[in-house]
């Protein structure tokens, strides 16, 4: 039990990151962006070739480097940043909307294509593995201390987030970023310039997602195509719309009730025999569900986003 | 030459296809303003119906037309479940076309439910191939090219010559003056995805047919392509669109035959990425503009 | 006043501006000028290319050739941002409020300001002016809301206003920035006729503030009492420019308004 606990938790930590990321591009910016889960894996897969070593043969990756665990999230970061820097600059340029979704779309399409299938990558379908409790050793941690460990790593480091996401929200950028979602034409008259903010806030969340897949690079060891695909981007879109977008509080919260949608209704499914995907694909139709009826019926989540409230007196 | 033609014969045979498809996405596109992302999942429901009404049946064309009236009833069921609830609220186009993105999530899901998510291998006999001009053909490539283009000959007649074409015509220039005029614009449009929903899952089962094999999630792959099209054409345009199919389906074929099929889809993305950056309106119009215009 | 508007240096000066849509001539040659402490207005019947006009002027859409001079910089073919930095402000055929921010923040953010907006300053927060500087705003934002009589709605979404105050919020932002010149597209439209009164006053309250006015407006009723000079635009090209009463017996003026909502009954 105490186990189970601690892995949802982790999760939910690193998934929590994922989602306030997601939140500065869709929630602040106002962007839906496909590609977001892109940059986790895109993240993830970094780390994992910046800490396991060469590669042995037949494996075969990039770069190949053995630097210590936080070193190797700094690069994580920074790659995710760039690949999302470079999307952002062909993407936010000129194409708002669904055409802006269809081509980041495209974007993690191609990525994913191409861990899966240029094996001098990131070893194609095999993906990587051998990243054992990053900095365990150094701390000299057995493996349920270790646990506990990774578990309040994630914590404190989402909560961090958490912090930076709160001052961003409450500034002026922030403000002014939400203006753009609002209204583009009159945020261009009143002097922004659009495709510059824009681009800074989607690299901003890209590297957001860089950093939440480095965490998760450490927490599951390994990755590889068949650990995320391209949709997995909904299950964060999803707990967003649910918990309130723009709102950080209320994505902590959809969050929080997304992971124990995910992990908690397989709890109640029956087991249907000679069916492995059955449990998966109840839990993704009721992820669809949520998006689709919430749209509907609630989209400003549950947690709406607030506003500046003046108590100031003033005579009316 | 010769070997340049016979891939000009198969990208003909996956451009009908792909024409198909991108004709339906875009008539949905053209009378809701929503952007389908499921529509890939009325492919995969077309050829599950095909598959099975085929194995009950024997017969290849009750299988086909079975795929064509389940595809047409997805659609009607998409428009009718969800989209119009958005749509007749004035909903932000982007969030209809998020909507659809979590339904396509159901539908895939649906399907694995019920069949499974292991591929379905469906084979028919492809008859021996025919020299028919300079291109070589298998009895049911060319049957796939005679049928996409009857199809698109009666989708003609009906667009530009009956009285629901007109409407249907009038509801994608313009709905609120459509309304106005005092044409049903929910029926026209549901009507409309119906006839989508058709030619969708007509499109799936030759799909399924000429690949030989699927699963749940085949449609949404083919979906991704489709898209290519549907904007290449220029998004809303019909006869439009089906050129840009065609123009997609041959750089894709050639592509695959000599680079490597598994990238089939990331090069398709290449070009929709390039064409959206230099031709957002489609191939067909040139505009030098701002971001607002 | 009339007599001296035509003399005396522009705040905006166009020269044979030009955009086609394919083969339509939307705007085609256009030249006029905006005096400088003047209200000018643009007028011309439906089609005429008036807010094809501003849009080219404002940076939203790229003309084809001619020139825009304003003050001593030439902005034709200049992003909207660049232009609105420089101090020329535009408003909408439709109110373009910041729908889901409340009306304090809509006027508070009116102003671009690159040291405060910057990223970085999100994160490293602002320095002890800088929030001097804000609360400032927030003082002129709240003042100027009580200004236009919108103060009790202050912590409304913006979005829920009516159409009326969605324009005096409009008012409300320009006055928060003072440009150099606004132009002002329809802001008589879907307005009921009380709020003109309090719309003349604001852009009397503009002129005072030294900021150039131009209006764009069927409504000629509005053009007559509130501008001092008045061009007149027809199938892209101006036809007149002057002040309003001279324009009222000139005969290519008429024919350009046949068919249109009678020229003669805005001055009755």
């Amino acid at each position: 039990m105490i186990q189970y606990l601690t892995s949802v938790l982790t999760e939910g930590a690193i998934f929590g990151i994922m989602a306030l990321g997601l939140n500065v591009i869709w929630g602040w910016s106002g962007d839906f962006d496909l590609a977001y889960y892109g940059y986790v894996a895109f993240g993830a897969y970094m780390t994992l070739v910046l800490t396991i070593g060469k590669p042995i043969p037949p494996a075969e990756y990039i770069i190949g480097l053995q630097l210590p665990y936080p070193l190797a999230v700094v690069g994580a970061v920074i790659a995710a940043a760039l690949l999302g820097l470079v999307v952002g600059l062909i993407a936010l340029r000129h194409l708002r909307g669904i055409y802006f979704s269809i081509v980041t779309l495209g974007a993690v399409y191609v990525l994913y294509v191409m861990a899966g299938q240029y094996v001098p990558l990131f070893d194609g379908f095999n993906g990587l593995a051998g990243l054992t409790d990053p900095m365990g050793d150094v701390l000299n941690l057995d493996y349920q201390t270790y646990q506990y460990f990774l578990l309040g790593l994630c914590l404190v480091l989402f909560l961090a987030v958490y912090a930076l996401m709160s001052r961003v929200s409450s500034s002026r950028f922030g403000l002014a970023l939400r203006s753009l979602r609002e209204d583009e034409r009159a945020a261009a008259a009143f002097g922004r310039d659009i495709y510059r903010m824009k681009l800074k806030a989607y690299v901003f969340g890209a590297a957001v997602a860089g950093f939440a897949g480095a965490l998760f690079a450490a927490y599951l060891g390994a990755f590889n195509p068949s650990a995320w695909s391209p949709i997995e981007t909904i299950v964060l879109y999803s707990a967003v719309l649910v918990g309130g977008r723009g709102n950080i509080r209320g994505v902590a919260l959809g969050i929080f009730l997304m992971i124990v949608v995910i992990f908690e209704s397989t709890r109640f499914l029956p087991e249907v025999p000679n069916h492995p995907g059955y449990v998966p694909a109840m839990r993704e139709i009721l992820i669809g569900l949520i998006l689709v009826l919430f749209l509907r019926f609630r989209p400003q989540g549950l947690l709406p986003e607030r506003r500046l409230i003046d108590r100031t007196e003033l005579p009316t | 030459m010769h070997e340049v033609l016979l891939t000009l014969g198969f990208g003909l045979v996956t451009a009908s296809i792909l024409a198909l498809s991108a004709v339906a996405f875009t008539l949905e596109y053209g009378v809701t303003n929503v952007a389908n992302l499921s529509h890939g999942e009325i492919l995969t429901g077309g050829a599950y119906a095909a598959f099975v009404v085929h194995r009950l049946t024997g017969s290849a064309l009750v299988g086909a037309l079975a795929a064509a009236l389940a595809g047409g009833l997805i659609a009607l069921g998409m428009h009718w479940l969800v989209v119009d609830r958005f749509v007749r609220r004035g909903t932000a186009t982007l969030t209809v076309f998020i909507a659809t993105l979590g339904m396509s999530f159901v539908i895939q899901n649906t399907l694995v439910i019920v069949f499974g998510a292991a591929n379905v291998a469906y084979t028919i006999p492809q008859g021996a191939p025919q020299q028919i001009g300079p291109f070589l053909w298998t009895r049911t490539g060319l049957t796939v090219i005679v049928s996409a283009l009857a199809i698109t000959a009666v989708l003609y007649l009906i667009i530009s010559h009956t009285k629901f074409g007109k409407a249907l015509r009038a509801v994608s220039q313009n709905r609120d003056l459509a309304a106005v005029t005092g044409i049903n614009t929910r029926a026209v449009a549901a009507a409309t995805w119906f006839l989508a929903g058709l030619v969708a899952g007509y499109a799936g089962f030759v799909l399924a047919e000429s690949v030989g094999t699927f699963n749940p999630y085949f449609g949404f792959s083919f979906f991704l392509i489709t898209l290519t099209a549907a904007v290449a054409g220029g998004l809303g345009r019909a006869f439009s669109t089906m050129v840009g199919a065609v123009i997609v389906g041959i750089v894709l074929e050639f592509t695959g035959g000599y680079i490597s099929a598994s990238y089939e889809l990331a090069f398709a993305f290449a070009i929709l990425a390039v064409v959206i950056l230099f031709r957002p309106r489609g191939l067909f119009v040139n505009a030098r503009r701002t971001v607002f215009e | 006043m009339s007599t001296a508007a035509a003399e005396g240096p522009s705040a905006l000066s166009v020269e044979g501006l030009a955009k086609h849509f394919g083969g339509v001539k939307a705007v085609d040659g256009c030249s006029f000028r905006a005096p400088k402490g003047r209200v000018t207005g643009l007028i011309g019947p439906n089609g005429a290319g008036k807010s094809t006009a501003i849009d080219l002027i404002s940076g939203f859409k790229l003309p084809d050739r001619g020139r825009v001079v304003f003050g001593a910089d030439e902005i034709q073919g200049l992003p909207p941002h660049r232009i609105a930095r420089l101090g020329l402000i535009r408003t909408f055929q439709t109110p373009r409020e910041w729908a889901g921010l409340s009306l304090l923040e809509n006027v508070a953010l009116a102003r671009w300001d690159r040291e405060r907006e910057a990223f970085w300053r999100a994160i490293a927060g602002l320095t002890r002016a800088q929030r001097q500087v804000s609360i400032h705003e927030l003082d002129r934002a709240r003042a100027i809301l009580v200004e236009f009589g919108l103060a009790h709605l202050r912590n409304e979404r913006a979005g829920n206003l009516s159409g009326g105050q969605k324009r005096l919020l409009e008012f409300a932002r320009i006055r928060m920035i003072q440009p150099a010149l606004v132009i002002l597209d329809e802001p008589m439209g879907g307005v009921n006729p009380v709020l003109g009164e309090r719309m003349a006053t604001a852009i009397s309250s503009f002129i005072e503030a030294g900021t150039t006015v131009m209006v764009v407006e069927h409504n000629l009723a509005f053009i007559e009492r509130v501008t001092d000079h008045v061009v007149v635009m027809a199938e892209g090209r101006v036809i007149a420019e002057g002040p309003f009463d001279t324009l009222r017996s000139n005969r290519s003026v008429i024919d350009a308004y046949l068919g249109e909502p009678s020229f003669d009954d805005a001055g009755a």
